[in-house]
Parts: C-alpha cells; structure tokens; sequence
C-alpha cells in the first residue's frame, strides 16, 4: 500500500467531490486530484492528456449518473480514446444507486474493477489503495 | 320268206310299243297301235304311206340318218325334238334297225318310238336346279373305279370339263388334314357299314382356292357288297363363311356380356316363355335346375317393394306406350339385395303384333351404393353446411356466392340475399384483398388445393370483421376447378379481446416501466441526496473546525433542498400518473398553443424566435387543460433553451388528423439531440445532454409522464445542429 501519483473524480455532485476529496486528504491518497463534472468533460481531458503525453491518472473514480454524458457512455468512450494505455488505470465506479441492474452492468466492463457505493469513506479509499 | 313276213307283220301290229316297219322306200309297211296313236291323229291309213308324210317336222338329220341307215349293221338309236304344227314339241327316241328279206337283201327299217319328252324335261330341269343351286353330282362305281363328276361338280373344282377324275384325285381335293381325313373315314364307313354321310368340308380347288362344300354321299350294296357310291357335291362357301363369321360374332358377343356381366334374356310373350343366358342365373341368384322358364320366375326374384312398379312398366313397354327402360331390386336365395338395371326391346312379327322381348339385365349394386354414400355424403354436407357455427358459402370461380350458410350471413350482417347479390371483393377490406386474390390465383392455376389465411370484411354496418378463411377447392369428375368452399371463422371476438389485450399488456407495460423508473429514480437520485446528507452530518459530527463546520452545514442546506426538489418532482409524476386518467376534456388544440403562445411572448420576443402555429381551428383532442399547458411550455422553453446561436429561432407547429389520432408536429431550427447516443433516455429523469446551466433533466420526463396521462405518446426526430421535431399523438376529440 502506498500513495499514488495522482486521482480523477467524474461526478457531478460537489457534495460528493467534496466528502471524497476529505477523505482522500485524511489518508493521503494521493499527490493531485483531476475533477471532472462529467463524462465528456473527462473523455476531453484525458483525450488532451494522452495527446500532451502526460501520464493518466492511475485511479479513476466514476460517477454512473451525469449530465450530458452519463459514467456508462464515459467508459464505452474511454475504450476508444487513441494510443491510450488502458492499463494503467483502474476505474472504480462510485454511485448512490443500489439498483442491482447498475451493478451487474458494472461487472460487464473488464475495465471496472469495482463498484463503490456512495458515501464514499476514507477506508472505501484504503482498501482501493491495498487492491492495486 | 312271205310267211315269215306275215308272221312279223302281224306281230308288230299287237306290239304294246310304238313300232313300224318301213319298205325301202320308207313306206309304211305297218306299224302298232302305240304308234298310230302317236302320230296318226286323221288319216287312219298309213300303210304306203311315206314316213316324213306320218312324222311330221321330221329335222333334216334325222332324215339323212334314215338314208343312210339301209347301210348300217347295228341299230341306231336317235333323240330327236320335233316341233308339233301347234308349236308344241316333244322329244322322241328312235330306235331304227334293218330287217332283210334274205340273207343279203335288206328289206326295210324297223323303228321304235318312244316319247321321251317327260323325260327330257325332268332331266333339263335338273340341270337347271344343278346350276342354280350350285350342286353338282357325282357316282363311283366301285367295280369298275370309275368316278363321274357332272358339270357343275367340275365346275365347283375348278376343273375343265374333259377332266377325268378317280377316287384318289377326288379325295385329294379335300383340303389336307382334318378335312381330307373326315372324308376318307366317311367313304370307309360307307364301304364297309353303309353308312351314308353329309358334311361340310373344306377343298382346294385346282385353281388353289379355299372353298366349303356340301358333300353327301350313299353306298349301294349288292349282295352285301358295296358296288357303287354316288351323292351331290354342292357349293356353299358363302353361307358357310357367313355363319362361321355368324359363328364368330356370337360368340364375341356372348364373350362380351359374359365378361361385363350382362344377363340376356328373351321372352317370348305368347308362349309364356323365358329364356336366360348364362349370365342371367348367376346374377339373380337362380338355380338353372329350378328355373322353370316363365314369368314368374323372373317375378319371383324381384323386390316386393318394386314389383308393382315394375310390372306396370312391363306392360307399358307391352303396350308400346314407353321402353322397358327401368331398374328394380332383386332378392336372392340369401337375402342379399341387388340392384338391376333392365333394357328391352320389342320383337314384332310382319303384322306388327308382338312376338317376344328382348333385354338386357346388369347388376348396378355397387353403383347404387356409391350413389347412396354420395347422396348422404352431399346431405352431410348440406346440413353442416346449414347448421355450421363457422361461416361457409360456395364461391364460383369468378368470387360469387353460389350459397352462404346462416353463420356468415350472421357475422357479416348481410341477409342471404344481399349477400348472393355481392362478390366476396365487395366485402373484403382493400387492404386484405390482394394477399386473398393471389392465394386464390393459385388455386385457380391448378397448383393447390386449398389456402388459410387470417383477413378482414367489412360488416353491413361498416365495421371491421375479422376472420380466418381456409378456402378448398372443389373439382369436377373431369378434376377440372369446379368451385371453391370457404369456412369463414368469425375472430372479431378473439381479435377484439386480444386487442384490449394487448391494450392491457401495454398499459401494464408502460405501468411497469414507470415503476421501474420511479424505482430507479427513488433508489438513485433519492439515494445520492441521502447519501450526501448522511456524508454531510458525519462530517459535521468530528469537523472541528469552525470555517469547515459553516461550509458542510451550506452543504447539508444545498442537500436538504434538493431532497426537497426530488421528493417534489417525484410527486408530480406520481400526480400526473395517479390522477390523470377520467378527466380528459376536449381542449381546442389551436386555442391551446395560442394561449401557451401568448404567455411567453416576452421571452420569444426577447430571443428574437420567428414562431409559425398552424392549426386548424376544428381540431380538438382529448387532454387535460393543465397538462397541455405544461407541456407545451416545455416545448417552447426547451427549444428556446438549446436554439443555436448561429441562426435565426425558428419554432413552426402544425397539427393533422390521422383516423382517431390528432398528431402535433413541434420544430424548431436549434441544436439538436444525438439520438443515436441519447434516444434511449430522451424522455427519462434527470437526463441531460447539453451543457446548459438550466438543464435539469426533468422537462421532457414529466411532458413524457404529462402526455400519456392523456392517452397520447410522443417520439422525436432530430439531427445535431440542425434541428428537432417533437411529434405528439392526441386522442381525437
């Protein structure tokens, strides 16, 4: 277990970016945090990122429930975004839904590793550090 | 020497024959009274007269033979016509010899006559009949081995006249093998028994021609010894080919009726007599050792049933009123009943009176029978066909009714009439008929037989009338296409039910959906709300600090609110869904959207959007005031809202009537939805896909909610950066 580089939030609730946000900087998750508001503002962020060269979060915690362009569309989108190395990044999903449907869809997207239910709280984010 | 004389001439008066002598000058010198009764009619003395004085038309040969005869030795016998001086003639035989007075002195003539004339004509009769009958005759004298053939049987041989034939060539005609054989056992009986025979027999003629004959023949015995054999030989080819062809027709018509069954029988009507061929015994089931041969016999047999009817043919046929043309039944020995079929005809002798019948006698059971099963088949036919509870009618080739049974006249609500005054184009719904008209086709192509298929008529009164037609096609006995039969099953009833059905199934559908929705919504977008607060007041709990304790108690206001706002947007729909349906009114559409219109003319005005509303005053739907106010200004707003600012608003609505529905077409000119990423959750909650700060995702979910409380529904097309249409469906007022 040990700090990472850096995060990306997409959600757009900044209740919810604030409570994770608190909780990253109670166990020192990491050294910066990328917001997104929703899934096209990531897809373009992170699409600029790649083209600049610059190293993607290795941590992604995605909203499913967003305006414009919701968590599902975001991860269909991620898949394409060119010469990205997927790899290196592990999306968590974060969502107040506990609609099974959501979270067996979840369990469909190889690049999902898991399903957080919100609220999300600071030993949520340990145990996501010990996993990678 | 005188007395000699006198002694003969003596004797020759007293002589039972014609006889006279004559001088040398052919003188009488006398003659017998035989011959003076012959020729001497007036002059009683003839003595010195001259001979050709007493015979009269004595030929001119005769005469020279008499000259002549003085020289002869031997007696000459002569046959000799003479015509009478009446015309009359008659025929003598001469018997002329000389009589010497001395050893070498010829004295005179003796002649005898006889009168053959009698004899002559019997003769010449049968050579008459010999020719005209074609029979010849023949003798064998068996001492000598001599055969004569007389004329005529050289003739049926075909030989010449001068032919001389012997036993052996004679047999030889016959034809070799059974013909030549039969003849040579027939002389061998008659040789050795004196058995006489008559047969007929083949021969080869010399000129190698086939030919039947009569041959009949005797023996004469003497002394128990047969000396000759003679007979008639006769011609009968003619005859005989025509009755072996006489022969050979008979028996190819007994083989015929043998073979088709047929009984033959002849009545003969005075006689009270019946005769039956062999087939007739069989077919009545009659003993032939019992058949007595009359009447009754035949009586017996027939049906009591049909007894009467028949016999009051059998004298009308009598009676020449009407043929014998009938059938009757017939009951044998067994019980068993038979159905006969009876022609006749009537035999007439040169008076016309009635002779005898004729006829012919079949047995037609079987055919009886089918006929039978076809007449119940068809009366089976007939009565479902009356009492079928499924629709049925007999269609000619060209899609007449030929009948129609109660049941389609009941679903159509057509009387019969009417009905068979209509083709089954006149009923059939345009948009069903061709897909019948093609199966029909090939039927009447020949390439089937029969089709099902599901189509709609219009009832009398103008409703829809579904049904499952299953169409056979009905051939003659020639298997060409005679008509169709058609079983109309009435499924208005089922289809009706299935429709509400459906309808139900839909409702409980859309029911479901909305509940799941709802579910969804309250388990998300309640959920995040709580889950923020719970986060929220955790913090608050340890959040020491004063400044973070201000910022987490905004935040929990923020939350609280927004809680509020969903639970409130929740209540609409669950308003919208639970109290709509019963209070549909009719709204005048154009009024409607006028009004909506006019209310936001200041933000129209403000964004500078050109609005073109056309709807047809008359135009009403079913729909709650409230709701269609709501909706519309979602509308407006919306378009208003995501307008592009490259281009002048522009918002055009137009409504038509569609059969029941009322379709409002809303367009504008502004950015557009991707419908092929957004479609799916166009109209759900808390969706939005442009970013403006006023989406909120809850316009088009409750317009959604707002327009099916009102029965209607509405779909979207649109093309990013050009534009979208709302398309809304209303329940015609």
């Amino acid at each position: 277990m040990g700090k990472i580089e850096s995060s990306c939030i997409i959600d757009d609730d900044p209740i919810a970016i604030y409570g994770i946000k608190k909780s990253m900087k109670e166990i020192d998750f990491c050294d910066t945090v990328i917001i997104y508001k929703n899934g096209q503002d990531a897809i373009d962020g992170l699409n600029t990122m790649v083209e600049d060269g610059i190293k993607l979060p290795s941590i992604i915690l995605l909203d499913l429930n967003m305006p414009i362009m919701d968590g599902w569309e975001f991860l269909d989108d991620f898949l394409k975004i060119p010469n990205c190395n997927t790899k290196q990044v592990t999306i968590y999903i974060i969502s107040s839904s506990i609609d099974p449907r959501d979270i067996i869809k979840a369990k469909d997207y190889s690049l999902v590793s898991n399903y957080i239910l919100k609220p999300i709280k600071s030993v949520d984010l340990v145990k996501l550090l010990s996993d990678i | 020497m005188m007395l000699d004389t006198l002694t003969r001439t003596i004797s020759i008066e007293e002589a039972p024959i014609a006889i006279a002598s004559l001088d040398l000058n052919l003188c009488f010198i006398n003659c017998s009274r035989p011959w003076e009764q012959e020729f001497v009619t007036t002059d009683k003395v003839i003595v010195g007269k001259s001979f050709f004085d007493v015979v009269p038309n004595s030929p001119q040969l005769f005469r020279k033979v008499l000259e002549n005869s003085f020289s002869l030795k031997d007696n000459i016998v002569e046959e000799q016509r003479h015509i009478m001086p009446d015309g009359s003639s008659q025929w003598y035989r001469w018997n002329i010899k000389t009589w010497k007075q001395s050893e070498n002195e010829i004295g005179g003539l003796i002649i005898t006559n006889t009168n053959i004339t009698k004899e002559k004509r019997v003769k010449e009769l049968l050579i008459a009949a010999e020719n005209i009958a074609q029979m010849g005759g023949w003798d064998l004298d068996m001492i000598t081995n001599t055969i004569h053939w007389s004329r005529t049987t050289k003739e049926i041989h075909e030989v010449p006249q001068d032919y001389i034939p012997c036993l052996e060539t004679g047999i030889n005609f016959y034809k070799e093998g059974e013909h030549r054989d039969s003849i040579t056992k027939l002389i061998h009986n008659a040789v050795t028994h004196g058995e006489a025979w008559d047969t007929e027999l083949l021969i080869i003629t010399a000129k190698g021609r086939e030919l039947w004959v009569r041959a009949q023949g005797m023996p004469e015995f003497i002394n128990g010894k047969c000396v000759r054999l003679y007979g008639i030989f006769q011609d009968i080819d003619r005859k005989k080919k025509e009755e072996i062809k006489n022969t050979q027709i008979k028996e190819r018509l007994n083989l015929a009726t043998e073979v088709a069954n047929i009984g033959i029988w002849e009545y003969n009507v005075h006689e009270d007599k019946l005769e039956w061929n062999d087939q007739m015994f069989p077919l009545f089931g009659v003993n032939r050792k019992e058949f007595k041969g009359d009447f009754n016999s035949w009586k017996a047999t027939v049906h009591p049933e049909d007894i009467d009817r028949c016999l009051k043919e059998f004298d009308l046929a009598l009676s020449g009123i009407e043929d014998f043309k009938t059938q009757f039944r017939i009951i044998h020995p067994d019980g068993t009943v038979k159905h006969i079929k009876a022609n006749a005809g009537l035999f007439k002798d040169n008076d016309g009176k009635i002779i005898k019948m004729v006829g012919t006698n079949w047995d037609i059971t079987k055919l009886v029978n089918t006929q039978l099963k076809l007449d119940k088949n068809e009366e089976s036919f007939k009565g479902s066909f009356k009492s079928s509870a499924v629709g049925m009618a007999l269609v000619a080739k060209d899609g007449t009714w030929m009948d129609v049974n109660d049941s389609l006249c009941f679903s159509l609500g057509y009387s019969k009439t009417e009905l068979l005054n209509l083709n089954f184009q006149d009923i059939t719904h345009p948009e069903d008929l061709n897909d019948d008209l093609e199966h029909l086709q090939i039927l009447l192509e020949g390439k089937g037989n029969t089709y099902q298929l599901e189509k709609r008529y219009f009832h009398k009164n103008g409703q829809i009338v579904y049904v499952v037609l299953t169409v056979t096609a009905v051939k003659d006995i020639e298997g060409n296409l005679s008509h169709f039969i058609s079983q109309v099953m009435d499924i208005s009833a089922k289809i009706e039910a299935q429709k509400k059905s459906e309808e139900f199934l839909e409702l409980a559908k859309n029911q479901n959906k909305s509940l799941l929705n709802f579910a969804h919504i309250v388990s998300h977008n309640l959920r995040s709300h709580s889950a923020n607060l719970s986060m929220l007041s955790n913090y608050l709990v340890v959040e020491e600090g004063i400044n973070e304790k201000k910022e987490i108690e905004a935040m929990i206001m923020d939350a609280s609110e927004s809680l509020d706002e969903t639970v409130m947007h929740l209540n609409e729909v669950v308003q919208i869904t639970t109290e709509a349906k019963g209070q549909l009114q009719d709204v005048n559409l154009n009024k409607i959207v006028k009004s909506v219109e006019k209310n936001i003319r200041a933000l129209l005005h403000q964004k500078n959007v050109e609005c073109d509303i056309s709807i047809d005053q008359s135009i009403t739907v079913k729909g709650i005031h409230a709701y269609l106010d709501s909706v519309l200004l979602n509308l407006f707003t919306n378009s208003i809202k995501y307008s592009s600012l490259h281009r002048t608003p522009k918002i055009s609505i137009d409504a038509t009537k569609v059969g029941k529905d009322i379709i409002l077409n809303f367009k504008d000119n502004g950015l557009g939805i991707n419908l092929e990423r957004h479609g799916k959750k166009l109209f759900g909650m808390y969706k939005t896909f442009h970013k403006h700060e006023d989406a909120k995702g809850i316009g088009l979910f409750i317009t959604k909610n707002q327009i099916e409380a009102m029965n209607g529904k509405i779909e979207v097309e649109s093309a990013v950066d050009q534009g979208t249409l709302f398309r809304i469906t209303f329940v015609a007022a």
